[in-house]
């Protein structure tokens, strides 16, 4: 016992170490040099105008990469995100009938049962069938691609009126100035955003928050333990349709109309922001949370390369290796701070 | 077919040790009455009742408990996570992380004090980990405990706390099943055994009835009365020296190590689990390039810093861990064997296949590797046949010094006897040297000329000859002579 006692190092010490050395805080680092070059790049980068638009053009790709996330600690992959989002779109926009505001309500149950189907279907390619998860996805976004082509050959649609209190309140006609007032302080994209946090956050401390991660990163272990590993996968899925539902709501909110192929850019860029945010995808690890700072860290980087002047050909040049250096340089950050307190364990 | 007419009783308040060599049906047995796998006939009666369990939840509810030989730990959550995963208890709407806590520090107490239950269970060595898939077991408090080879990763204090917990348990009527290929433990701990071979149960003896018997359990085990002893190779020790270490160092692990192999020998390590033993191994192998040593080889300066180093001169390792660290487990007998070549050895610009598999074929005559052909995936071989082919893929090398790193772990009895056979005989022809390291002091005993024991990271003692035994062993590994 003497033993464990002598390599016990003084508590703050080690605590610090611990902190620097935790990938997390390079992760954090990095999020706060994209944000203050941003912050340089951009004019009026303070002021509530561009504090709101930035949020508004983040949102998206927040909630998308949160809810792949989830789906990739579960130890799946959703390569189905995007379309699976324009198909909300368009599902939200053929319910929907101008100045008949109750449709609204029938499109936000409809589309949400559409949503639950859709995690369903790809939770028993993944779970029940353990068809690998790439292959069921990428089956799934053509079908998910067909059925909103079908719905919507081109972007356009109804809407009711008070659906923009997913974009923006104050444009909605005959909505109380408070409530106005209010929104233009506190964007309903902030919002939606918040509601994924505590989504999750309730998540998490059930079973279900769990055995998502235990599933993820030992599903023979998990089934050995009892736990319907198909279930979770699936129960992971659907919570993924929730992200995309929460980001559907507010695509609708801005534009007003649903468009059959505007998410498929974003499918990639959901799990490539997830990976900055430090979930491994081999699932089992890494933070939900975090991903959102990914997201974030993702969305700095596009913003900067636009401001930055860099012309229009070279901007998806730059904005590749932009990400590439900063999953590089907080590897190497891990790594070498790793190194350094084993080294300061040795001696 | 793993199994066939297998049969297995046990009682409340009793331990059953089951018994066999490897890929002799124990698992499979267990993993059925778990319900991990399903029966294709037969039938199980748990309290007299007829089951059929088609899934391990269903056999948790029904208070089956198993520890399995490859643990079923996440190795992403924390330990206490692990302890109680699949049976977390609610308060209101969320999990009850408290009350799971208490429950995992009270039942990791009685194991292993001093295990901090916050830690990531990645973060845990073999030995920890193997506590924690006990304790997960045991915190479901079930009737039936299936303990499929518990002790392969615990040292023998361990062991005996294990062995206080087990009996305790079975004060409270449970029943035990409980399967070890240490024979010793067995004998010490079942009430009864019965002993598998090839999938079917080929004899039991019942310890509260009859004498415990040690060679009729070897014998039903191996199926042949069991040969004479390999014989230890004291005689061709020479004087010699094949490899001289001075004050290796390798920060808090290793300290001042200093020894000198003489060739023909079997050198031995021993001690409590996690002294540096199994860094010392590695060192040698030339795994920590971070190692400072004064090393030489038959009278020449070597550097160890780099595998390659070492097995070019040929200072040859034979890991303990064969599925992560010896072989492509994926991958053909064939591919294993002659893996080392291909990177190591001047070669032609085309392998030429033929020489090489008729090469194999000898490799495996001569080990006596029990597979199909050299095609089949090396992992679809039993656990000592697959320690074989990790001795094999050297066997075309000259060999200066073969480092084995617990070779015996999870091998049974007779697999086991074949490779120190295989290895003794190396060491009278070839006039080899060996460093053996083995978690067993049995084999420690059987088989050294000399034995170093390690503590902390330092040799403490070395004992020749007749001091070579469990007693002194133990004694000199727990510091109290």
């Amino acid at each position: 016992m003497s033993r464990v006692n002598k390599k016990r190092k003084p508590a703050e010490d080690s605590a610090l170490r611990g902190l620097i050395s935790n990938p997390d805080f390079s992760r954090l680092l990095i999020l706060i040099v994209m944000f203050a070059l941003t912050a340089v790049l951009q004019k009026n980068f303070f002021a509530l105008k561009s504090i709101v638009r930035n949020i508004n053009s983040f949102t998206p790709l927040i909630l998308l990469t949160m809810g792949q996330a989830v789906v990739i600690i579960s130890g799946g992959l959703d390569l189905s995100v995007g379309s699976a989002l324009s198909l909300l779109t368009c599902v939200l926009t053929s319910v929907m009938r101008e100045g008949m505001p109750i449709t609204g309500a029938y499109a936000l149950v409809l589309t949400f049962a559409v949503a639950m189907v859709i995690g369903v279907i790809n939770g028993i390619g993944i779970g029940y069938f353990r068809i690998p998860p790439v292959i069921v996805t990428f089956a799934t976004s053509f079908i998910w691609l067909g059925i909103a082509l079908f719905l919507r050959p081109t972007p356009g649609g109804e809407t009711v009126d008070w659906f923009q209190a997913f974009y923006k309140i104050g444009n909605i006609e005959n909505a109380p100035a408070s409530l106005k007032a209010f929104g233009d302080i506190v964007p309903p994209a902030l919002i939606l955003v918040l509601i994924g946090c505590v989504l999750w956050w309730a998540i998490s401390r059930t079973r279900t928050g769990r055995y998502i991660y235990a599933v993820g990163s030992n599903s023979e272990s998990a089934y050995e333990t009892g736990i319907n590993t198909a279930w979770v996968q699936m129960q992971a899925c659907m919570i993924n349709s929730v992200f995309i539902f929460l980001a559907a709501l507010f695509f609708v909110g801005q534009n007003g109309s649903g468009d059959a192929r505007m998410g498929d850019p974003l499918t990639l860029k959901a799990i490539a922001a997830a990976v900055v945010g430090g979930i491994a995808l081999t699932g089992g690890r890494g933070s939900v949370y975090f991903a959102l700072v990914g997201a974030l860290i993702f969305s700095f980087v596009s913003k900067i390369i636009f401001f930055a002047n860099i012309p229009n050909a070279y901007q998806t040049l730059f904005g590749g290796v932009i990400v590439i250096i900063a999953i590089a340089g907080s590897q190497i950050y891990t790594l070498s701070s790793r190194r350094a307190m084993e080294e300061s364990k040795l001696t | 077919m793993a199994l066939s007419n297998a049969n297995l009783v046990c009682q409340s308040g009793r331990i059953t040790g089951l018994l066999g060599a490897n890929g002799s049906g124990k698992s499979t047995m267990s993993k059925i009455i778990a319900g991990v796998y399903s029966a294709d006939a037969g039938e199980i009666r748990y309290n007299g009742k007829p089951v059929k369990y088609r899934n391990p939840n269903e056999a948790r509810k029904d208070g089956i408990a198993m520890v399995f030989q490859n643990l079923s730990l996440v190795a992403d959550l924390t330990v206490w996570q692990n302890i109680v995963l699949g049976s977390e208890e609610k308060k209101g709407m969320f999990l009850n992380n408290r009350a799971a806590m208490d429950l995992s520090r009270e039942i990791v107490y009685q194991l292993l004090p001093g295990l901090d239950i916050r830690k990531m269970v990645h973060e845990l060595n073999p030995g920890e980990m193997q506590i924690v898939e006990i304790a997960k077991a045991i915190s479901e408090n079930p009737k039936l405990l299936i303990l499929d080879e518990p002790t392969a990763a615990l040292e023998q204090a361990q062991v005996k706390s294990l062995f206080t917990t087990m009996h305790a348990l079975v004060k409270k009527g449970v029943a035990i099943v409980f399967t070890s290929h240490r024979l010793w433990e067995v004998m010490e701990i079942c009430d009864d055994v019965v002993v598998f071979r090839n999938g079917e149960n080929v004899g039991s003896i019942d310890f509260t009835k009859d004498v415990k018997d040690l060679e009729k359990i070897i014998g039903y085990i191996t199926g042949e009365t069991q040969k004479a002893k390999v014989e230890k190779a004291h005689d061709t020790v020479t004087d010699e020296i094949v490899l001289s270490i001075k004050n290796l160092n390798y920060g808090n692990f290793l300290k001042n190590v200093s020894f000198e192999l003489k060739k023909g020998e079997i050198l031995g390590i021993g001690g409590l689990a996690g002294q540096g033993q199994h860094e010392l191994m590695l060192a040698l192998a030339g795994n920590y390039p971070g190692v400072t040593c004064d090393a030489e080889l038959n009278g020449k300066k070597v550097k160890l810093n780099k595998p390659a180093n070492a097995i070019q001169n040929s200072i040859l390792l034979v890991p303990g861990d064969r599925q992560l660290e010896g072989l492509f487990l994926k991958h053909s007998v064939f591919t294993n064997l002659i893996f080392p070549k291909l990177g190591l050895k001047r070669q032609p610009l085309l392998t030429p296949q033929k020489k090489y598999r008729k090469e194999c074929e000898q490799v495996i005559d001569v080990l006596s590797i029990v597979t199909h052909n050299l095609d089949m995936p090396v992992n679809s071989l039993s656990g000592g046949n697959q320690q074989k082919v990790v001795v094999g893929k050297w066997l075309s090398f000259d060999t200066n010094v073969l480092l084995l790193a617990d070779p015996a772990k999870g091998v049974d009895v007779g697999a086991k006897r074949d490779l120190y056979e295989y290895i003794v005989k190396q060491v009278k022809e070839k006039r080899m040297s060996v460093i053996l390291y083995a978690s067993d002091n049995e084999e420690l005993v059987e088989y050294c000329d000399r034995l170093m024991i390690m503590y902390e990271g330092q040799i403490v003692a070395t004992l020749e000859g007749k001091e070579i035994n469990d007693d002194k062993i133990v004694a000199t590994s727990m510091r109290v002579s």
